[in-house]
């Protein structure tokens, strides 16, 4: 049915709202909408502002396991609503051992972009399936998804990267989108999964965790600009990140490491540095198995092999010559747990050292460089956080596959290695 | 370039002065080698590998790579000349403050706006303040984005007529390095009267201002155009301030450039394999480009009076539309590539005398409608000659003689007081060769591809297509996209765009200096035809209509006719 709500500039309004029990049934009304008279709205008691049908820029698929996060994705989604326009579809699962049921509530959000312009208007469809429908996430989507345009698949939360589910509905998508940072435990698994899907056909991966760090990367690239530090580039012996925890043991699994983890795995990607040794706990330190210190009371005991990353880890990187050594390290922070805190890098070039500093402020990345001992660089980088919003348009807009992006990943997942960090 | 040379690399052999003098016969057999040079295939890759391996590798900052549009540029200070003017507070300032909004500006930046009247900085920057609520592009102001922004505005007194002052300037410049870190880098913004560009640039030379530092700090300079308004202005604009600065430190401003549609031109052009294969005469009709105003000169008579429409749009505006559509693909997407191509266009652009006396049509407007209002005709505007023969509207076909244009028209127009503001590049093709659906109704009409610049950006393409039902009626239809409808995104003002690529160093948007004084030698030839013949019967249009009748006849005679817009 058609909804009749005064346009307001820039605040999108819901025009058309419809249930609806199956595919089928979900078409039709995708049909009505567009073919409907009433989507005209009156002006100055005159009819016909003219409403645009606006579908032609990509298909959007969020899958959303918990109603929160169906919540949270279709108020991101609807912040869009003007910017990419899109026909979305948010699929949410329930009672996956119940009958099998689809309940589906087709909407169309317009926009009023300026005064003088005509309303723009999107579709949003939210699926909820119960039972076994609720497991074929390719065979809701793919009969909605609107052909010939570009398929964005946002996975808010754990997306099981793993499953037939997931790898389905991920083959006939072009994007997939998530935010790494907010994986539970490490999240390090999960890295070295998204890069064997990455590397297992075209799919583009927009990594929130990723995208967030672009002010870091640029404020370190800056360094390497001087023509004075630049012969320093290639000459690298030490990446060493510290990262904010929360837990004081450093039990393993209780912070996320993948934005610390992507820093060396930029770095390493641009300059074609190779890992030679994975990630492993600091020299010296215990394992879960040895019986070191780790989890304090109350806290999951550790895994059998699992390191105890109260001094983090290291790694090494190699450019073929030399050897490059990695550092992740924890420090108790009020930060959320697992923000990067600090980069530091220290190159060494004939008898030469250079010493670079980026930390974190309140809102901006901090560049200091030393060469030699002597401060060299001061400079700050405006580096204000960005909302989910942000972070969302900027994913869909990406065109192609981002060659830092599929670098990063797979210097990460690489130095993750097979041991997933615990070797 | 390092000087060592590894064994076995390859050596000159001792300079013959027989071998390079053209008179005498060419030696019977070839010069001596070199004991260890390379005779064979295999010889020279083997050297080649050497020579490899004793070569220092060229330094790249591979971080860099990927990262371009998240650039910022460096530390700098921003130094407006003119800061109390008219251009400053509705376009220079309300761009740096939407790219200071938007994080695009470096954290140790700084804008010393320089003016004759006696502000402080609070005063000035409180009459910043009620500028940017008239003409920032997003409203309202945020309050945090302004107090930071405003932290960084400061003022200086300054006649540009005054040494002493610029002595002054200098010091001051170096204090607010000091204290702020901004690093020497400094781009001056000359929003003055062009009488004064030549003054503050050798000023600037005088005191050092000039002078690029060894351990980085860059010096650029932009000038807003007009260029002069003739070739010899130019020629004598471009040696002045070239005594001071070297072409690579000189911006040179025509906003038309930074507009998104503009920039869109060359992506559409270079970046769609489908449309330059029929960029040429093989395929294209005509070209025509109007860029229509329907205001008037807007107080601004004795300026008017003193340009018109050929020196204020046909000169740069529309020239610069011209080479863009008409160039070559450039081999690098880079400022002097870009450049070499849009000159050579120039260049190219015929100026035999018929095409200037019979290839140009001019016009005053008189009295009339616009937009449902009542206007006054020119010569009643404040600040202009009653008996002003200052032309209003300028037409022109432009033949460019080179492989791909030749004997396809460039028909352009320009205007005030036209029935709306507009500005397009349209792209007539050719007919058909062979009209099989002549006698089904309404034969379409060729295919168009129209750019539309301003408003409604966007691009139109039109085509024959059948008209449902059982006969085989043909009517032409468009593919019509408009920014507005694919990117919600708003498109950045032009001068946000072309500060930002002043301050990061980026000159492909910017006026060469051999490309102004091309340019001046196109028109030059048109005004001195019309200085040499006798009065023109002006006012010859009413405001509100599309320009004289005789502009419509240019096409006319050909056969064609503007498009409706």
């Amino acid at each position: 049915m058609a909804v009749e709500s005064p346009p307001t500039i820039g605040e999108p309004v819901l025009r058309w709202s419809a249930r609806a029990h199956s595919i089928g049934e979900i078409e039709n009304e995708l049909a009505r909408i567009w073919s409907s008279q009433d989507l005209s709205t009156d002006m100055d008691g005159q009819p016909g502002r003219h409403i645009a049908a606006r579908t032609s820029v990509m298909n959007l698929v969020v899958v959303a396991r918990r109603p929160e996060l169906a919540e949270r994705s279709a108020a991101t989604i609807q912040a869009l609503t003007g910017r990419h326009p899109s026909r979305t579809i948010v699929i949410q699962s329930a009672d996956p051992d119940g009958p099998s049921w689809l309940d589906a509530r087709v909407e169309a959000h317009c926009v009023l972009p300026r005064e003088d312009a005509p309303e723009t208007c999107a579709e949003t469809i939210h699926i909820t399936c119960g039972g076994e429908a609720g497991h074929h996430l390719a065979a809701i989507a793919t009969p909605l998804i609107v052909h010939d345009l570009p398929v964005t698949v946002w996975w808010p939360g754990e997306p099981p990267l793993r499953t037939r589910a997931a790898q389905d509905l991920l083959g006939t998508a072009d994007r997939l989108v998530v935010d790494g940072s907010s994986w539970s435990g490490d999240g390090l698994d999960k890295l070295r999964d998204m890069a064997s899907l990455q590397d297992s056909g075209r799919l583009a991966i927009s990594d929130f965790a990723l995208v967030r760090q672009s002010r870091w990367r640029e404020a370190i690239a800056s360094i390497f600009d001087d023509p004075d530090f630049l012969p320093y580039l290639r000459s690298l012996r030490r990446i060493a990140v510290t990262y904010g925890t929360h837990d004081e043991t450093g039990a393993p699994g209780s912070t996320n490491l993948v934005k610390p983890i992507y820093h060396v795995g930029w770095l390493a990607s641009r300059l074609g540095l190779s890992v030679t040794k994975p990630l492993a706990p600091v020299a010296g330190q215990g394992t879960a198995a040895s019986g070191a210190r780790g989890t304090r009371a109350g806290s999951r005991p550790a895994a059998p092999g699992r390191p105890i990353m109260g001094r983090g880890l290291v790694a090494t990187l190699s450019d073929g010559r030399s050897e490059v050594a990695v550092v992740a390290r924890p420090v108790v922070s009020v930060m959320p747990a697992g923000t990067t805190l600090r980069v530091e890098l220290l190159a060494e070039r004939r008898g030469s050292e250079l010493r670079a500093d980026v930390t974190a402020e309140a809102e901006t990345v901090h560049v200091r460089v030393w060469q030699d001992g002597v401060e060299a660089w001061d400079r700050r980088f405006r580096a204000p956080r960005r909302t989910e919003v942000d972070l969302l348009a900027e994913a869909i807009e990406s065109g192609r596959r981002d060659p830092v992006a599929v670098g990063a990943l797979r210097s990460a997942a690489a130095l993750v290695g097979p041991g997933g960090g615990r070797a | 370039m390092a000087s060592g040379r590894s064994k076995g690399a390859v050596v000159a052999p001792p300079v013959d002065p027989a071998a390079v003098d053209p008179e005498q016969p060419i030696p019977a057999r070839p010069s001596p080698r070199a004991k260890d040079a390379p005779r064979t295939m295999k010889d020279l890759r083997l050297s080649h590998q050497n020579r490899k391996s004793s070569k220092a590798k060229p330094i790249e900052n591979v971080l860099r790579e990927g990262l371009r549009l998240e650039r910022v540029p460096d530390p700098s200070i921003l130094v407006l000349f003119g800061g109390t003017g008219d251009l400053a507070h509705r376009k220079v300032i309300p761009a740096l403050y939407q790219l200071w909004r938007t994080n695009l500006l470096p954290h140790e930046f700084m804008m010393l706006a320089i003016g004759r009247r006696p502000y402080d900085d609070e005063s000035f920057r409180r009459d910043i303040r009620a500028s940017l609520d008239q003409f920032s592009r997003v409203l309202p102001i945020e309050t945090d984005v302004w107090q930071s922004f405003a932290e960084r505005i400061t003022y200086q007194h300054l006649d540009f007529t005054d040494p002493a002052g610029f002595d002054g300037l200098a010091t001051r410049l170096e204090s607010i390095d000091e204290e702020r870190g901004t690093r020497g880098n400094r781009l001056y913004y000359l929003a003055t009267q062009p009488s004064q560009f030549a003054e503050i640039a050798g000023q600037l030379g005088r005191v050092g201002l000039d002078h690029e530092l060894h351990d980085g700090g860059w010096r650029r300079i932009v000038i807003e155009k007009p260029f002069g308004h003739d070739s010899e202005s130019a020629r004598r604009l471009n040696r002045e301030v070239g005594k001071v600065f070297r072409e690579s430190q000189v911006y040179r401003i025509d906003h038309y450039l930074g507009k998104e549609t503009v920039r869109n031109l060359l992506v559409f052009r270079f970046g769609n394999g489908i449309f330059e294969p029929l960029w040429n005469r093989r395929y294209v009709d005509n070209v025509q480009i109007t860029v229509a105003e329907s205001i008037g000169i807007e107080n601004r008579g004795a300026f008017y009076e003193e340009t018109g429409a050929s020196r204020d749009v046909l000169q740069n505006h529309l020239l610069q539309l011209v080479s863009l559509v008409a160039m070559e693909p450039p081999a690098r997407f880079e400022a002097d590539a870009l450049r070499d191509e849009k000159v050579k266009v120039l260049r190219a652009i015929s100026n035999a005398p018929e095409d200037v006396t019979e290839g140009v049509v001019r016009g005053q407007y008189g009295p009339g409608w616009v937009a449902a209002t009542q206007v006054p005709g020119y010569r009643t505007e404040p600040d202009v000659d009653p008996a002003s023969e200052t032309e209003t509207f300028v037409a022109a076909r432009l033949m460019i003689d080179d492989w791909r244009w030749s004997g396809v028209p460039f028909y352009v127009r320009t205007g005030k007081r036209l029935p709306k503001r507009a500005t397009e590049i349209a792209i007539q093709y050719r007919e058909v060769p062979h009209r099989l659906f002549k006698d089904e109704g309404v034969e379409p009409d060729a295919n168009l591809l129209a750019i539309r610049i301003q408003p409604d950006e966007g691009i139109m393409l039109r085509f024959g297509a059948k008209v449902p039902g059982l006969g085989l009626d043909v009517r032409s239809v468009t593919m019509d996209f408009t920014y507005g409808s694919a990117f919600s995104v708003d498109s950045p003002d032009a001068y946000e765009t072309l500060i930002l690529d002043a301050l990061q160093g980026d000159a492909s948007l910017f006026t060469r200096a051999d490309e102004v004084e091309e340019a001046w030698s196109i028109v030059d030839p048109i005004i001195e035809s019309w200085a040499d013949g006798p009065a023109p019967d002006f006012p010859n249009y009413d405001a509100g209509s599309w320009g004289p009748a005789a502009a419509d006849e240019l096409l006319a005679r050909e056969g064609r006719r503007w498009r409706r817009i």
